[in-house]
């Protein structure tokens, strides 16, 4: 009886000991504001199942956390290797000693992660069944890759164990690719965080329930997922672990001083879990955050934005809980899209071509459309007039690069179409083209965004300001991605965000071997596409930067676009997040936060 | 009664049929592109083409819509084509959240609607009555975005009486902590329209020369409402009910969306935006099975509820 008084005793004690170091767990909570689709790295395609995929998987190479602008550095590979055979050859070599999580597939047995693995997902994202939606990254790229996706297409199976003579794997850790063209971004595409080594027998045992089993080498793993409800990361017990990297932190930068005196001397990462929450409504999320109930919003509601910064400054009651604010400057650029095709759907397109009066039609659009309503009104003032398609903070970004060709002067618009015989001669308010016959412009956009549609009647409005007719046209997301890929529209809004932080990324836009894929314009001219392969074959400097700046000029003088704005995403913390910093291309910095858990559940009392 | 039965039985045929055209129009009609979607930011025709050959949107409609019929007889309709999920497995999973919000709001609502009914009509023409009446017309008056967004930001975060938003695995943690704040607000702006309905069924009744004669027998008024009216009454707000009924295995979208609820309601909305067109069918469908035999089964209870019914 005593003995069991004792145990039961001694029971207790551990249970009373163990709770508070339960409770001492470091847990990050909030929101993503769209739902996860899955984290299969290769056939994710949402932005969100990328972000988590960052934490599970680890890619060749990463970003320096605190470098601005943008800097590579070594994940899984050894060191970032130079450019051989004039940007046609990149050789890495991976650290040995990483290892993938434990999975039942692996037979209780630990599965270093090898070159193998890398060819292997790059294989992956060209077998047909994958649907791979970042497949282009890939394609005519790689020696002998091409050749075998054809092949599949043909045959209906991919041969992962025939040799690609560009994916020379060298023994166990060196893998050696070997590319059709030079190019200078290829490194940023091992970079991202999509392009991880996998291993081969997790994908075929688990076949089509991949997303659902992400075996990686980060440094969480996937606990708990409830989809489109819930995700729950938990640190990996097996992670190698790392500290914070501050060669390139800005001693200037209060963001980087405060994560170096947060981070000192810690081994990352520091979060034992992170509660993922996708709530695609706006008030939910902000309130769940003022509620305490998460710790940091990404990208503050547009709406909430006069409660959280009137007057451009923190709100009273939110600096009172030492909330901080980190305002970003996206690496993205909003834009609307001219079709210049000079036929569209069969009839004559009045916005399509070359000739001087299409291009002062087009030119005059751009100068009456006022892009400062937009940036007041539709933007709430989160976000700057774009000068170029290039956005700050990427490579090949010039500060000084200005132009009045897209400033909004309706006096210049209307100079410009009379100068051109763009005149009401009717006398119903509206004008003619050149040769006396009336027009229509049709402007198409998402059916579901209260955004676009806000967009949509500025167009209206701005147009009927200088007397050129715009109707609107509103249909499905799908619908739309599709007209704007095969031209079956005149006028069209759209978003590209980085991929990789190179200018290349955003003037692809605009060459003409993409069109009918990103080239929504259609533009094709033979002296921009000429400037762009140039660009391609020229590692970062002065000299590319010019080529860029040409092509951007081309881009002004034909007006094939409309450039929107850079917008600019609020994201708040509360005081017990530490170590916070975000960076424009990865989507998620857990492995770099602290929480501190006492001050946390303070607050929540 | 069993020939009544299995002649209703009969006639789900067609309208299944109906339903299953319908669909299949609307989505090919209006539903978009679901390669658009899923092939990414950069794509060719090509990729474009392979998608759609997987998804089997490539084939004839004649075919497509074989396939669909045959899914709807093995209850198989394969993966969502966004997320590669069992489509069986993300009704399942789904549909008990709703359920969990959607039945204490169904019982509570009815229950609350029917009590006040039977009081105001009652006491009709009564100031209570015309107030209760005006306050039922105004609150039907507000939209039910208003009621979320107010009720979230008064109770769940000025007063804190609940989480703003949330969901667990427990049933019993989301019945009692994430579910009476989406229950409250249902059963809020439910009860004020079914009430007014159900006040006039009651009317109905009270002037009715069966009411007439029970009260010149002499029985208490409390037996004259509760036994005779309240029964009579039974048969418009059993197949008012009947109408909600299917409702309640999709939730409310709005609730679901603005509480985080992992509910059948989001998931089709989702699936809608995203032309996931596995998703759609196996819900619609399903809904049509079932919409089918609720009423099957209320039109069986009209006999038990009033003996006079008979089947023919």
């Amino acid at each position: 009886m005593t003995r069991r008084l004792a145990m039961l005793a001694l029971a207790v004690l551990a249970l009373a000991l163990a709770l508070p170091a339960e409770a001492q767990k470091k847990v990050l909570r909030m929101a993503f504001r769209t739902a996860e689709t899955g984290f299969d790295p290769v056939r994710a395609y949402d932005r969100y199942s990328v972000g988590i995929c960052e934490n599970l998987f680890e890619p060749l190479l990463t970003y320096d956390y605190l470098a601005r602008p943008v800097k590579l550095a070594p994940l899984v590979a050894e060191s970032i290797p130079e450019p051989e055979e004039g940007g046609t050859r990149y050789t890495f070599r991976i650290r040995p000693g990483i290892y993938f999580v434990d999975d039942p597939v692996f037979k209780g047995e630990k599965r270093e992660l090898v070159a193998k693995d890398i060819e292997y997902t790059i294989k992956r994202y060209r077998d047909p069944r994958n649907r791979a939606a970042y497949e282009w990254l890939f394609e005519n790229k790689i020696v002998g890759l091409d050749e075998l996706a054809e092949k599949a297409k043909k045959t209906g199976t991919f041969d992962y164990n025939a040799k690609v003579a560009g994916m020379e794997v060298r023994g166990k850790y060196i893998i050696s690719f070997k590319l059709k063209e030079p190019d200078y971004n290829f490194l940023y595409i091992l970079a991202m965080p999509n392009v991880v080594p996998m291993a081969r027998e997790v994908i075929e045992a688990y076949g089509e329930d991949t997303m659902g089993h992400p075996v990686g080498t980060g440094p969480f793993v996937l606990k708990e997922w409830v989809r489109r409800s819930k995700i729950v990361l938990e640190r990996n017990p097996s992670y190698r672990g790392f500290e914070l990297e501050t060669r390139y932190a800005d001693p200037n930068d209060e963001w980087d001083r405060k994560a170096m005196e947060d981070l000192r001397g810690k081994r990352l990462p520091q979060l034992d879990r992170v509660e993922i929450y996708p709530i695609e409504d706006e008030q939910p999320r902000y309130l769940a955050f003022l509620n305490k109930e998460h710790d940091l919003i990404d990208e503050t509601p547009v709406s909430f934005i006069q409660q959280v910064l009137p007057n451009g400054k923190l709100a009273p009651n939110l600096a009172r809980q030492g909330v901080r604010v980190f305002p970003e400057l996206e690496p993205e650029f909003t834009y609307d899209v001219f079709n210049v095709e000079e036929i569209v759907d069969g009839r004559e397109n009045v916005l399509g071509g070359n000739a001087p009066e299409r291009i002062a039609l087009r030119r005059a659009m751009v100068l009456a459309h006022d892009r400062k309503q937009e940036i007041e009104i539709i933007r709430k003032g989160q976000a700057i007039a774009a000068q170029s398609p290039v956005p700050p903070g990427v490579v090949g970004y010039d500060p000084s690069f200005h132009t009045a060709a897209q400033d909004y002067d309706p006096a210049r618009a209307k100079a410009l179409l009379d100068m051109f015989g763009y005149r009401d001669r009717d006398g119903d308010g509206w004008r003619e083209t050149p040769e006396g016959r009336p027009f229509v412009v049709q402007y198409k956009y998402n059916l579901g965004g209260q955004e676009q549609r806000q967009l949509a009647e500025l167009w209206v409005k701005s147009m009927a300001a200088v007397g050129i007719r715009v109707e609107t046209l509103a249909v499905q997301f799908a619908d739309l991605l599709n007209d704007k890929r095969v031209g079956h529209f005149q006028m069209a809004g759209s978003a590209w965000i980085a991929d990789y932080p190179d200018a290349q990324n955003f003037l692809q836009l605009f060459y003409g071997p993409n069109t009918n894929q990103s080239n929504e314009a259609r533009f094709r001219l033979p002296e921009y596409d000429r400037l762009y392969e140039r660009s391609l074959a020229i590692p970062d400097g002065e000299e590319r930067n010019r080529l860029y700046r040409e092509m951007d000029r081309l881009l002004l003088a034909y007006a094939p676009v409309r450039l929107g704005v850079h917008r600019i995403f609020n994201h708040l913390q509360y005081p017990w997040v530490k170590g916070y910093k975000k960076h424009p291309i990865l989507y998620t910095q857990f492995k770099w936060l602290d929480l501190d858990v006492a001050a946390q559940q303070v607050a929540m009392k | 009664m069993t020939a009544y039965v299995i002649r209703r039985i009969w006639q789900m045929i067609p309208t299944i049929a109906g339903v299953i055209l319908l669909i299949f129009i609307l989505f090919n009609w209006v539903g978009g592109d679901p390669a658009q979607v899923l092939a990414g930011k950069i794509s060719n025709p090509e990729q474009i083409a392979n998608i759609r050959k997987q998804l089997g949107v490539d084939q004839p409609y004649w075919f497509q819509l074989w396939v669909f019929v045959q899914q709807v007889f093995t209850f198989d309709f394969g993966r969502s084509w966004s997320t590669n999920e069992e489509v069986s497995r993300i009704i399942l999973t789904r549909v008990g959240p709703t359920l969990t919000i959607m039945v204490p709001v169904l019982v509570i609502e009815t229950s609350l609607s029917v009590l006040f009914a039977i009081m105001v009509a009652y006491v009709r023409g009564t100031l209570t009555d015309r107030a209760i009446m005006i306050i039922c017309t105004v609150a039907m008056s507000v939209s039910f975005l208003v009621y979320i967004i107010v009720f979230q930001w008064l109770f769940g975060f000025v007063l804190g009486w609940f989480p703003v938003q949330g969901w667990s695995e427990s049933f019993w943690k989301n019945l009692f902590t994430y579910a009476p704040l989406p229950i409250m607000l249902a059963v809020f702006v439910g009860v004020a329209p079914q009430l007014r309905l159900y006040r006039s069924f009651f009317l109905d009744e009270i002037n009715q020369d069966y009411v007439r004669t029970a009260r010149a027998k002499g029985l208490p008024e409390k037996r004259v409402m509760l036994k005779h009216v309240l029964r009579n009454a039974m048969i418009p707000i059993l197949t008012n009910v009947a109408i909600y009924l299917p409702g309640v295995f999709v939730g409310s979208f709005l609730l679901e969306v603005f509480f985080s609820i992992p509910g059948l309601g989001r998931e089709i909305i989702t699936a809608v935006n995203r032309s996931d067109f596995p998703v759609i069918k196996a819900v619609t469908v399903y809904l049509a099975m079932f919409t089918m035999v609720v009423n099957l089964l209320v039109d069986v209870m009209y006999k038990f509820v009033d003996p006079r019914v008979s089947f023919k």
